[in-house]
């Protein structure tokens, strides 16, 4: 349902990525991973439309959505969870969920998403009315997801989400993900790491220095650990 | 005669208050939404009180149409500002120089159209509601009674906007965190002229309410404008909460000042107060952005 | 008059070198020759009819000028956005005007303390101001706009004189001379406040000063790592500038013996803003050429009256969106992209054209 053809973008000067094909089936689960530096980030954020890529197309089901303003390719399922979670942080939980939603048609309809996500995380409705700056690091990373899946998404990318969080929060956020997986949901999903992906991923590809330089299976790929401790260190 | 005194400063500051309020609510929703310090919101301000006369001495209708033509034409041109001189630039590393020099010469040629269309003759708009109310001695006219209403009101309805509707939420969003509400399919740049819109709409509803306490001239809108300014500061940039109260705290200040010191010592004293404020307290009472300090 | 070999610059020296020398940018031939004619000009233009018309227009653009560069020198080079400009010009001559007229002072004296005194104004709201962001200087220098506008007209009645200002200045006193040779004096007054403001500015802004400002403007936070106090380096242009405003304002105050409650009118302010927005923000010769331009094309226009600052502030408000550098910068660089010859290696739009006496 996503394809990314010839992709070349980067910031004032420099550019990062050079010509990244790639694609997401429906319900595939799909893992970029890379070191730092390397360009996940900035292939997720061209993808999106909050940074203009210089060359190339991305496709979503078939369609060019390349030049799209960030907010119409959001409208159209396209769902970026951000590295750094990027809450507003002066809402509380449930207004950032809330504005998660905020292309949903009627405030009923996104009263019964809320309920949805409510059921799937208790917590969150229990701290409602907290103000998202003063959750967790943790916490804010189950916020940042539950509230791409207030959006009607077709495909969830999401950015790093174990960064900066502890071993504990770390398992609780790739069991959830694999959870939304399971539901049936695609993703595109970047990494530094592969220790918790092993359930998600259906294929991966190795992200270096701004190009992929394998593509392969996930069952074969990620058992291989030679290949990844010499690539990922 | 002490009462007289006492009930004049605090009518006087109750007044100035829901003014100042009024004029700093607009300013503070676009600083704090896009970071834009708008120096036209003057220009607006005239542009809602000349409409108010010219509804009523050129159309002849009742001041009360003015209302709602004052507000619409005030709001257009607030659109229109920003498409032709905020939307150019928006995202630009420019950008505050060149809304800045942009704002200020719009504001200028709004004074000099206003000028050209109109004379420079002062002008005089009939209130909304006429008639007074005499209190110890101290004049409460039923105008300024409605312009204490309406900018709480105002204040009422702008913070149920900003906290249970799509659109306003939308703006608060876009101001904390703005890809993130790109990500969340807000349309940012659209958003940032729906606040603009709303901002000229306040401009120009406190324009014409205004209008018939002062002589209209070309240049009236320059003074509000600074007023403004320094209770949007006061309050701290981009709340909505410290635009309602220093604008009360400002004009009950200065009130005071005007009746116990002088009509000369106003401005003077509310310009010490806004210096205190940035030397104690840089980010204004309930300021949320940061200041930087050298 | 000779022109020395080298032209462009050297190309081993250091920025701040070869500027700090501005006749080793210009040939020497340039500025000699402006200077030259700059001396000769009034001589030969009260001879004509409309002449002595074009000494004072002369005059004016040298005032201007020296304002336009002095505001240009912190908002363009210091990204300082002052609105004080105006009220300074005012300080210095209020300061001139009653020293001279209540005082009984000598004019040449008095002019002495414009500067001193608006320099004094500046650093008085400078000190809380520029420490602070742009948004509060903004806000601070407007107010400090209005209240000595206020002061002026409401103010005692040595200063306010009943509300117009004052009226009744002597002028400089050049000697019981004739109404040319009087002008003719006055220019060459005009023409070195004008020559010293000017070089004084290029210094500063090649200097190690100028450097760091613009090292702050452009990235603040590298700038301030390098140890670059950023506050102290504010504070001293906005001293320059305010003390070439005042002198300015002294000159004038002097020259039309006189200062009127006026010159607080926003269409002043327009004007400068104007000055600067056409001819190159944030550029050496930008507010120099602007203020040719403006005033030029007033004298041009002249039947246009009240619109003037209705198409000023438009056109102020479309150059500042849509040709940020300066109008003047954009239209030579659509020159020099489509029309022009084939550019030189290493010319700054900045540097005197060689072939352009004073442009």
């Amino acid at each position: 349902m996503l394809e990314v053809k010839g992709l070349h973008a980067g910031y004032a000067g420099s550019e990062v990525l050079h010509g990244i094909d790639l694609r997401v089936g429906e319900g595939e689960g799909v893992i970029v991973l890379g070191p730092n530096g390397h360009g996940k980030t900035t292939l997720l954020r061209t993808i999106t439309g909050l940074l203009a890529a210089r060359t190339g197309e991305v496709l979503f089901d078939g369609e060019d959505i390349t030049r799209w303003r960030a907010d119409l390719i959001a409208a159209a399922g396209v769902i970026h969870i951000p590295q750094g979670d990027l809450l507003f942080p002066e809402m509380t939980v449930r207004e950032n969920l809330l504005m998660g939603a905020y292309h949903g048609p009627t405030w009923a309809e996104r009263k019964v998403r809320l309920n949805r996500v409510y059921e799937l995380f208790p917590w969150l409705e229990r701290r409602a009315g907290q103000l998202a700056r003063t959750l967790s690091g943790g916490e804010r990373r189950m916020l940042a997801l539950s509230r791409g899946l207030m959006a009607r998404a077709r495909i969830l990318l999401i950015d790093e989400p174990s960064l900066g969080l502890a071993p504990l929060a770390t398992q609780q956020i790739y069991n959830s993900i694999r959870a939304i997986k399971e539901g049936g949901m695609a993703l595109l999903l970047a990494d530094e790491n592969a220790n918790h992906v092993a359930g998600l991923a259906d294929r991966v590809y190795l992200l270096e220095t701004g190009m992929l330089v394998r593509e392969g299976p996930a069952g074969e790929l990620l058992r291989d650990t030679a290949l990844l401790e010499s690539y990922l260190g | 005669m002490h009462n007289t005194q006492l009930v004049q400063a605090v009518w006087g500051g109750i007044l100035f208050g829901s003014v100042y309020g009024l004029m700093a609510l607009g300013l503070t929703l676009v600083w704090g939404a896009m970071r834009l310090l708008n120096l036209a919101h003057g220009a607006i301000f005239i542009v809602g009180a000349y409409t108010a006369y010219w509804v009523v001495s050129t159309l002849h209708l009742p001041i009360l149409a003015a209302l709602p033509v004052g507000v619409l034409i005030a709001a257009t041109f607030a659109g229109l500002m920003h498409v032709l001189l905020i939307r150019p630039v928006i995202g630009k590393p420019g950008f505050d120089n060149a809304t800045l020099v942009a704002t200020i010469g719009l504001s200028i040629s709004v004074s000099a159209a206003v000028l050209i269309i109109f004379n420079p003759e002062y002008k005089v708009v009939p209130p909304v509601v006429g008639g007074s109310h005499n209190m110890v001695g101290v004049q409460i006219t039923n105008q300024g009674l409605l312009v204490v209403a309406t900018s709480l009101a105002l204040f009422a309805l702008v913070y149920l906007f900003l906290n249970y509707s799509r659109q306003g939420m939308a703006i608060r969003a876009v101001s904390q965190q703005r890809d993130a509400a790109s990500l969340m399919s807000i349309p940012v740049v659209r958003t940032y002229g729906l606040v603009i819109a709303i901002s000229g709409a306040l401009a120009g509803l406190a324009g014409v309410l205004l209008s018939p306490f002062f002589f209209l001239n070309p240049s009236s809108g320059f003074n509000p404008m600074i007023q403004a300014l320094i209770v949007t500061i006061f309050g701290g940039l981009g709340s909505v909460r410290g635009a309602l109260v220093a604008g009360f705290v400002l004009g009950i200040f200065e009130s005071f000042v005007e009746v116990y010191l002088g009509v000369a010592w106003a401005l003077p004293g509310v310009f010490l107060l806004i210096i205190l404020m940035l030397i104690v307290r840089p980010n204004g009472l309930f300021g949320i952005g940061e200041v930087r300090r050298l | 008059m000779t022109v020395p070999a080298a032209v462009g610059p050297a190309p081993a020296r250091p920025e701040a070198d070869i500027g700090a020398a501005p006749w080793r940018r210009a040939s020497l031939g340039t500025v000699g020759g402006v200077l030259l004619l700059g001396l000769v000009l009034p001589w030969l233009l009260v001879r004509l009819e409309i002449g002595n018309f074009l000494v004072v227009l002369l005059i004016l653009f040298f005032m201007q000028a020296v304002v336009a560069q002095s505001w240009n020198l912190i908002m363009g080079y210091g990204g300082i956005y002052s609105f004080a400009q105006v009220a300074l010009f005012a300080v210095g001559g209020w300061t001139t005007g009653v020293l001279a007229h209540s005082l009984g002072w000598n004019p040449f004296v008095s002019i002495l303390f414009a500067p001193v005194l608006a320099t004094a104004a500046a650093l008085l709201i400078g000190l809380p101001t520029l420490r602070l962001r742009g948004t509060y200087v903004v806000l601070l220098t407007l107010a400090f706009h209005e209240l000595t506008r206020v002061f002026a007209i409401t103010g005692p009645r040595f200063i306010s004189g009943g509300g117009y200002g004052l009226t009744i200045v002597p002028g400089f006193p050049l000697g019981n001379v004739g109404i040319d040779q009087r002008l003719i004096y006055l220019y060459y007054i005009a023409m070195v406040i004008f020559g010293v403001a000017t070089f004084v500015i290029w210094r500063v802004i090649h200097s190690p000063l100028g450097v760091a400002v613009t090292a702050l403007r452009d990235s603040e936070t590298y700038a301030v790592s390098r140890g670059i106090d950023q506050f102290r380096v504010r504070l001293v242009l906005f001293a320059i500038s305010a003390f070439f405003t005042g002198l300015a304002g002294g000159y004038m105050t002097h020259y039309s013996t006189g200062i009127s409650t006026s010159v607080f009118d926003l269409s002043r302010l327009i004007d400068l803003l104007a000055m600067i927005v056409i001819g190159g923000w944030g550029t050496f010769m930008g507010p120099i050429i602007g203020a040719g331009i403006v005033i030029g094309l007033d004298q041009a226009l002249v039947g246009i009256g009240d619109f003037r600052a209705l198409a000023e502030g438009l056109i102020v408000a479309l150059i500042a969106v849509f040709a940020p550098q300066g109008l003047w910068p954009t239209l030579r660089r659509i020159y020099e992209r489509y029309l022009g010859p084939e550019p030189e290696p290493a010319v700054q739009a900045e540097a005197a054209d060689p072939t352009v006496g004073g442009e």
